[in-house]
């Protein structure tokens, strides 16, 4: 809904939100950020070196250093206890930088916590540095940190490659002093052979912590910088310590000075938040209805209106959930439900039982609720409570788990029921700001272009929707591309350019399709888009879920025939016409991990697969990564080798602690090719994500906030 | 830049919707926004009593149905709960903003609507708390983390009780016994008190802790004026 605008300024509502969240609350008995570990790689570290440390798990982290002509963006995560990635992006000046005496590279770091330092052992920590693609940071280490004292911390360690650019030693593997060379080819990929090769260097640092907001550093850091220092866009390199303050201005916020090789002045920012680490807690939506005995139930309900759907309608309003339905019938009260509020849909169901155990007639036994879906109409799934139990197990320690021992959850009856209407209106339209944005162009790094969207659904039938959007780039850098589109293949995404330069500030249709979702089996989902499916492409998509309610999986196939849109996105057309066979398998693991894994036709007439695999928290956070790997060579995908990016998904609800399902989801991408290249659709236009949150997996992952 | 930022936001003040979700999603939206400025997140809901307010009997005749009064500590913030639940003995008591309590045998034992909530908790001995001569106790509470999952808290406390201590509810002055709870749970620590009427279990005054993030409470049961047993 809000994506865009809450993508938009995720950056800057996160930074001053956990400033106001320092100002507002005292810190949990468990650290979740430790903004003041982050070095100028966004890793854990001093200042340019690495330390033996690993962020809490969940961390994710924004970082930006300056220094010397150098600037590095970098977005980190801990992934589990021990290992810590980073992407980054970097300005690197260079005597021979493509772009205007800089090289702008994206590099990709690891780093993993072999032990926990103890009362006489160091932590030990190993970590590959710019291990993917073209290798300018490229480098290795093996490193130790021990605290002598609770304040004063010493890390030390060996570093190959860049590493080992000054006080050089013989390589104590025996590899040989000459550092192995490799082609980066079209970067993207990994190179392996080189690791650990060549000379290697001693690294040190020493941190005392003035305060627990405060640190103080210096460190001897074995990167000669020969990049930077033979340009007079660089630095010179005077020595081989660093200085540096590191201070927490507000709990995951911090800010590093330091002064680098005795030259260069530096600031670095760091902003870290953990998922884990909800600013609300268990929220703050009103406390749900309270559950009576018996006696003081009859009399209640003495009071109530006759009508049992028009009370419990009322009743279920307040809390935001709609009923559609209910019929009584002898022990059991069937409901048919739809929700548009909880993103936690056991607390949904929590609610939606509490009311009916206050409307419905106390000969009723069972509560069987049938979660319906606004998006396309049918019946999803179907949970059964017994409404005594509800009740008995409300109050008592483990009540959550009791319950859930009384609870079904089974797939909801096929087809698509007409007899009641899914909203007021037929017609919804909606008006926003809109943010495009495009990342890693060497020639204008961060691009983007503000305009308006004009969203307008309307609703022939429950099954059946016409869904448009319009929209007018006002303010656009995006029209000016330097890059043209990539040769080798057909150009079914590398032109998007062409696009933006001939829409420019011109109003255009992002889309315009009539949708229609069926329901053939109680575990068959479907549906079908046509029209202008997106900015480029207009067609027919076919897409079809297998989905058993009880299984933490599913099967799909999603099927396209589609044709180019002319490039100034109105209603004509070109004559190319491409398709799209692609099967996926969905798995959502008992952990906090998901995968997914597609496999087919692509865009460009190209076989292959994307794995997909995100690391869940069980609040609407992901955080996950994917890669396209097809029939395409690395030469003829061009720059970057294959398709691949980091996905992040933001539920609104982290940050205002009350119901609502607005989440953001923001795909970075660092290379747009025409290899593995698919439909860009809007996230409602997915089925599975839709159908998945109401499967048992999910209710039982969320179960213990049935009684909040 | 800024003008751009500038321009997005103007563009959003604009942004309108026929949808009553979309509409609150925006809303929610701007709220995070209102919240930083005001350097205000956790809101938690009670009622804030400006004026100084008199509790006595005349005030408390005013309400036809059994109320509480919760109050934070400094007294600045206050409510009056009516009770709406009630269960095997275990009374839960709502708020017109939102806020409930849950009481058995006048012990705390849930909390809904105060951001970290007192999801659920475990008492052994709530019949015989304030009859029986017990010294040392022990309880669990829980909490929801971030992921849904529990954060439990075990406490090892001390009780003791002191007698023939004068207390003033609404506009008298009863002789109660006090009891007084020490508990620690790691780093955690909390003192509850309680002011029984002596020789029963009816608990009319007391201070009890929910949570860390939310501290402790005064809880005023004045259901137990408003059946004229005084």
């Amino acid at each position: 809904m809000l994506r865009f605008l809450f993508r938009s300024s995720l950056n800057i509502v996160t930074l001053y939100f956990l400033i106001n969240i320092n100002l507002c609350h005292a810190r949990g008995d468990e650290i979740y950020e430790t903004p003041l570990m982050l070095n100028t790689y966004g890793m854990p570290g001093s200042i340019d070196t690495p330390s033996a440390e690993a962020f809490p798990e969940g961390q994710f982290s924004i970082s930006s250093a300056i220094f010397g002509g150098t600037i590095r963006n970098n977005l980190s995560f801990q992934i589990t206890n021990g290992a810590t990635v980073s992407f980054r992006y970097s300005r690197i000046p260079s005597a021979a930088g493509d772009y205007d005496g800089y090289f702008w590279d994206r590099s990709f770091d690891f780093h993993y916590l072999l032990n926990k330092q103890t009362k006489n052992f160091p932590s030990l920590a190993i970590g590959l540095r710019d291990f993917i693609g073209t290798g300018l940071y490229t480098g290795e280490y093996f490193v130790a940190t021990k605290n002598i004292t609770e304040k004063l911390k010493f890390s030390g360690g060996l570093g190959w490659g860049r590493l080992s650019g000054t006080n050089n030693q013989t390589n104590i593997f025996g590899l040989g002093n000459e550092r192995i060379g490799f082609s980066a080819g079209f970067g993207g990929t990994i190179h392996s052979n080189h690791f650990f090769s060549g000379t290697n260097s001693p690294f040190f640092s020493l941190s005392y912590k003035v305060s627990p907001r405060l640190e103080v550093i210096t460190e001897m850091s074995s990167d000669d910088y020969n990049l930077e220092i033979l340009t007079p866009k660089g630095f010179k390199r005077k020595s081989d310590v660093n200085f540096a303050f590191k201070y927490e201005i507000a709990q995951g916020f911090s800010i590093m000075g330091k002064l680098m090789h005795g030259d260069s002045i530096g600031l670095s920012g760091t902003l870290a938040l953990n998922p884990r680490n909800t600013p609300y807690k268990s929220g703050i939506e009103p406390a749900p209805m309270p559950l009576l005995e018996n006696a003081a139930l009859m009399e209640t309900q003495s009071f109530m209106n006759s009508d049992i759907f028009v009370r419990s309608e009322e009743l279920l309003k307040l809390d935001g959930i709609t009923l559609v339905e209910i019929n009584i019938d002898n022990k059991f009260a069937d409901v048919e439900i739809l929700d548009r509020n909880y993103l936690n849909v056991a607390q949904m169901i929590g609610r939606v039982s509490r009311i009916l155990s206050k409307t419905v007639p106390l000969s009723v036994k069972f509560f069987r609720i049938n979660l319906v879906d606004y998006q396309s109409g049918y019946s999803v799934s179907k949970i059964i409570i017994e409404r005594e139990s509800l009740r008995k197990f409300e109050l008592m320690l483990d009540g959550p788990a009791r319950l859930w021992e009384n609870v079904r959850v089974e797939n909801s009856s096929a087809g698509i029921n007409s007899s009641f209407a899914l909203s007021n209106s037929r017609l919804t339209w909606s008006f926003y700001p809109d943010l495009d944005m495009l990342l890693f162009d060497a020639h204008s790094p961060i691009n983007g272009s503000i305009g308006w969207e004009a969203i307008l659904a309307y609703r022939i039938r429950n099954s059946t929707t016409i869904n448009s959007s319009i929209k007018q780039p006002i303010i656009t850098g995006l029209d000016d591309i330097k890059p043209g589109p990539k040769p080798g293949l057909p150009n079914v995404r590398s032109d998007f350019m062409y696009y933006y330069r001939d829409i420019s500030t011109r109003p255009y249709i992002s889309s315009l399709t009539i949708d229609q979702y069926y329901k053939p089996f109680k575990n068959i989902y479907g549906q079908i888009n046509f029209g202008y499916l997106e900015m480029m492409y207009a067609g027919i998509r076919a897409e079809t879920i297998w989905k058993d309610i009880q299984k933490p999986y599913g099967i799909g196939l999603d099927l396209t025939r589609v044709n180019k849109r002319n490039t100034f996105g109105d209603f004509s057309m070109l004559s190319e016409s491409y398709s799209t066979i692609i099967g996926t398998l969905y798995y959502d693991l008992s952990s906090d991990w998901s995968f997914q894994l597609d496999a087919g036709r692509y865009l460009a007439g190209d076989y292959g697969s994307t794995f997909s695999l995100s690391r869940t928290f069980n609040n609407g956070w992901e955080i996950g990564a994917f890669a396209t790997l097809t029939d395409v060579k690395f030469s003829t995908f061009g720059e970057g080798s294959f398709d691949k990016g980091i996905t992040i998904t933001v539920p609104l609800s982290w940050f205002t602690g009350k119901k609502t399902q607005a989440y953001a989801k923001t795909v970075v991408r660092p290379i747009t090719g025409d290899g593995g290249a698919r439909l860009y659709l809007d996230k409602h236009k997915y089925l599975y994500n839709n159908i998945a949150k109401y499967d048992q997996k999910s209710f039982n992952d969320n179960w213990k906030r049935v009684y909040r | 830049m800024i003008k751009n930022i500038f321009f997005f936001f103007a563009l959003f003040s604009f942004s309108c919707s026929s949808d009553d979700i979309i509409r609150s999603e925006k809303t929610a939206f701007y709220r995070v926004y209102k919240d930083i400025m005001k350097s205000k997140t956790a809101n938690v809901n009670t009622e804030a009593i400006i004026e100084k307010k008199v509790y006595d009997k005349k005030w408390l005749s005013k309400f036809n149905q059994p109320i509480i009064l919760l109050s934070s500590l400094d007294s600045k913030n206050s409510a009056t709960l009516v009770a709406l639940g009630n269960y095997q003995n275990k009374l839960t008591w709502v708020s017109s903003d939102g806020v409930s309590v849950s009481f058995s045998n006048g012990v705390l034992i849930a909390t809904r609507g105060y951001a970290q909530d007192l999801m659920e908790s475990q008492h052994n001995d709530l019949e015989t708390l304030f009859t029986s001569n017990i010294k040392k106790r022990s309880k669990s509470y829980r909490y929801l983390n971030g992921q849904n999952q529990y954060r439990e808290l075990n406490f090892s406390c001390s009780f003791t009780a002191k007698k023939n201590v004068s207390s003033r509810f609404l506009n008298l002055v009863l002789k109660t016994t006090k009891f007084t709870e020490n508990c620690k749970a790691g780093d955690t620590r909390h003192t509850n008190e309680y002011y029984v009427l002596p020789k029963t279990n009816i608990v009319l005054k007391s201070k009890q802790w929910i949570s860390p993030a939310n501290g402790s409470i005064k809880i005023y049961n004045y259901y137990a004026f408003q059946n004229n047993l005084f």
